[in-house]
């Protein structure tokens, strides 16, 4: 155990904790519950936002894949930033003006039609425990190896953690929480940076030849984590357009004043976490310089401990004081990473059942005011116990696939029904439904059958199945469309709905 | 507003969104936002659908070396960094230079239209 991790991790703890008191008095209201009563600042939300996205996958991650697999860790670093031109440009605006805390809120505004918001909430939720067991899994290994805990007893804590921010705390805690850990994820990564650059005269093509000349010629070309070419385009595919359908990230856009803070905030998350993505390329092909390719493979799996094992060679080394301090510190920013990320799911997945399954579907939204919050708050609380026992049940399971699934999912059933939704006059309730479920359908069986799960006996070629599944999704969403029956009423409507999705201004004509 | 329902973030506008819908001061936001939008769609997923697959299907081609040991690879995944940022920059300065004011004239306008009934 790393005294400094145990000391640095504690005080992040125990400011996230006073943030989460502070919070407690300030969160009455569900708009303070859901929606840290709208009123972040865009910079403060782009700094959320950096930390609802950039989840140990980015922090840890990107840096080891690339410091494994050359080039596709880089690809895997680049569409993650690109995913926010699509945000950028279609969702955040449109989705601040039309809902209100959560994505089914803009289905059900749209259709007015029970089925519709029960396929959206199938969406939510399935997308949200599918990206939630891996961080858990990921957060109970990670405290395992820094703090010495058993694996369920490190899970447990990480869920009581994120229970405590959200169902105390609600959404102002849960974005302040992102924010500390986000603006120290990128102090960890503007030090390491600073650190790997100084060695070689801040001349970065340095690392990329001795890469080369140590991990081979194959090194710096695409292709050695993703075999299959159609891997790489589904990759592109599903960051390009899955992160608009991720809701923990969509809902983000509900904590603040308006359409142009929201579009703000965009930017600044642009600028944040893309550099940061930017950073874990660097990173990678740095490690391979400073420690060699054979030192990262040796119980270093999936290449997560690349990152800490830089940062203690750039401090000085194993028996330094300050590689300690340095491994420390990236440790601890690591664990406090996964803690915010499991957090804003939970919370997005209780605003997926309290909001839109219990008041809106099941009491047609009549429920009263502080009854609403108690529901959230009590619907967050079952959330995280059942997230916290999923993230048990997943020890030894390779639950790396999920995270594939989630992004696929979100890109290939969520992001059509959201976007027709938004832009689509003909879009009716049988396409919600036909494009959630051929999307969600073909991600999740082809993800089971192809390699990902099924290792070498795979009847699918494919790791990531977005490829097929979007397009699908996409047939599903459109044929169901139009094979339901044409409502004129509901067309005339799209009028009003283009109106609000462009001006935030909603009519009650019925 | 009787029947207004608390749900919106914003403002209630009653039946304003019939003439707002059909006024011509829409159709110009409406075709101001579509002219900047849709040519910045086409060039992010060019550029960047355009990178997949040719790491995909063409990774001898992204392997040519540029740069002492960086290669086009490299190259093309740092102009999609440049891309992405560049073209949050140029829709950030459009929206509040051109969509935003003409947002606000037809959000008057409805607001207007709410007050005279």
């Amino acid at each position: 155990m790393n005294l400094i991790t145990v000391a640095m991790f504690a005080a992040i703890l125990l400011i996230s904790l006073g943030i989460t008191a502070w919070a407690a008095r300030r969160t009455r209201t569900t708009v303070d519950f859901y929606a840290a009563g709208k009123g972040l600042t865009a910079a403060q939300n782009g700094f959320a936002l950096a930390g609802d996205w950039c989840s140990a996958a980015a922090f840890l991650g990107f840096t080891g894949l690339t410091a494994l697999y050359g080039m596709d860790g880089a690809l895997y670093a680049v569409g993650p930033l690109v995913a926010f031109c699509t945000v950028l440009l279609l969702i955040a605006e449109p989705l601040r003006n039309t809902g209100t805390y959560t994505i089914g809120d803009v289905i059900m505004y749209r259709m007015r039609q029970p089925p519709a918001l029960a396929a959206a909430i199938v969406g939510t939720i399935v997308i949200n425990l599918a990206y939630l067991i891996p961080q858990m899994a990921g957060a109970g290994l990670l405290i395992k190896l820094l703090f010495g805990f058993r694996y369920d007893v490190s899970v447990v804590l990480v869920g009581l953690g994120m229970i405590i921010y959200v169902a105390v705390g609600g959404m102002l805690a849960t974005s302040w929480v992102q924010i500390i850990k986000a603006v120290l994820m990128l102090g960890a990564g503007a030090i390491i940076l600073f650190l790997a650059l100084a060695g070689v005269g801040f001349d970065p093509l340095v690392f990329f030849a001795s890469a080369e000349a140590k991990a081979g010629p194959s090194f710096l070309l695409p292709g050695n984590l993703l075999k299959n070419p159609f891997d790489e385009v589904s990759l592109g595919l599903g960051y390009m357009l899955g992160l608009a359908g991720l809701p923990h990230v969509m809902t983000r856009f509900y904590t603040v004043p308006d359409a142009t803070t929201a579009r703000r905030s965009v930017i600044w998350v642009m600028f944040l976490a893309g550099a940061f993505f930017a950073c874990t390329t660097i990173f990678g092909v740095a490690a391979v310089h400073y420690l060699g390719p054979e030192a990262l493979r040796v119980g270093n799996p999936g290449g997560n401990l690349t990152l800490p094992l830089l940062a203690q060679y750039l401090g000085g080394g194993k028996d330094t004081v300050g590689g300690q301090l340095m491994l420390g510190f990236v440790s601890a920013v690591a664990v406090a990473t996964i803690l915010a990320v499991v957090a804003g799911l939970t919370l997005a997945t209780s605003g997926a059942v309290a909001n839109d399954l219990y008041v809106n579907l099941f009491k047609k939204g009549k429920v009263e005011e502080h009854q609403q919050v108690l529901v959230a708050r009590v619907t967050s609380v079952l959330v995280g116990v059942i997230a916290t026992l999923l993230g048990i049940l997943a020890e030894g399971v390779n639950v790396a696939v999920l995270v594939i699934l989630a992004i696929c999912i979100a890109a290939s059933a969520n992001f059509p029904v959201l976007v027709l939704s938004l832009f689509w006059r003909r879009f009716n309730t049988g396409g919600v439904i036909g494009g959630m479920a051929l999307g969600l359908i073909s991600s999740v069986g082809l993800a089971l059958i192809g390699p990902a799960y099924l290792g070498p006996n795979a009847i699918w070629p494919l790791v990531n199945p977005t490829v097929v599944a979007l397009p699908l999704g996409i047939l599903g969403a459109v044929f169901g469309s139009l094979l339901a029956r044409r409502n004129h009423e509901h067309e005339k409507r799209f009028g009003e709905v283009t109106f609000r999705v462009q001006t935030g201004l909603r009519s009650n004509h019925p | 507003m009787g029947n207004a329902v608390k749900l919106s973030g914003t403002e209630v506008a009653p039946d304003a969104w019939i003439e707002g819908v059909e006024s011509a001061e829409f159709k110009t936001l409406i075709d101001a936002k579509q002219r900047s939008i849709v040519p910045m769609i086409v060039i992010y997923i060019i550029g960047y659908m355009g990178l997949s697959v040719l790491a995909g299907f063409a990774p001898g081609i992204l392997g040519t070396k540029v740069l002492g040991a960086v290669n086009l690879g490299f190259v093309l995944i740092a102009g999609n960094y440049i891309m992405s940022w560049v073209l949050a920059v140029v829709y950030a300065r459009i929206s509040a230079n051109r969509h935003d004011p003409l947002v606000k004239v037809v959000v008057d306008m409805a607001q207007a239209t709410r007050g005279a009934r």
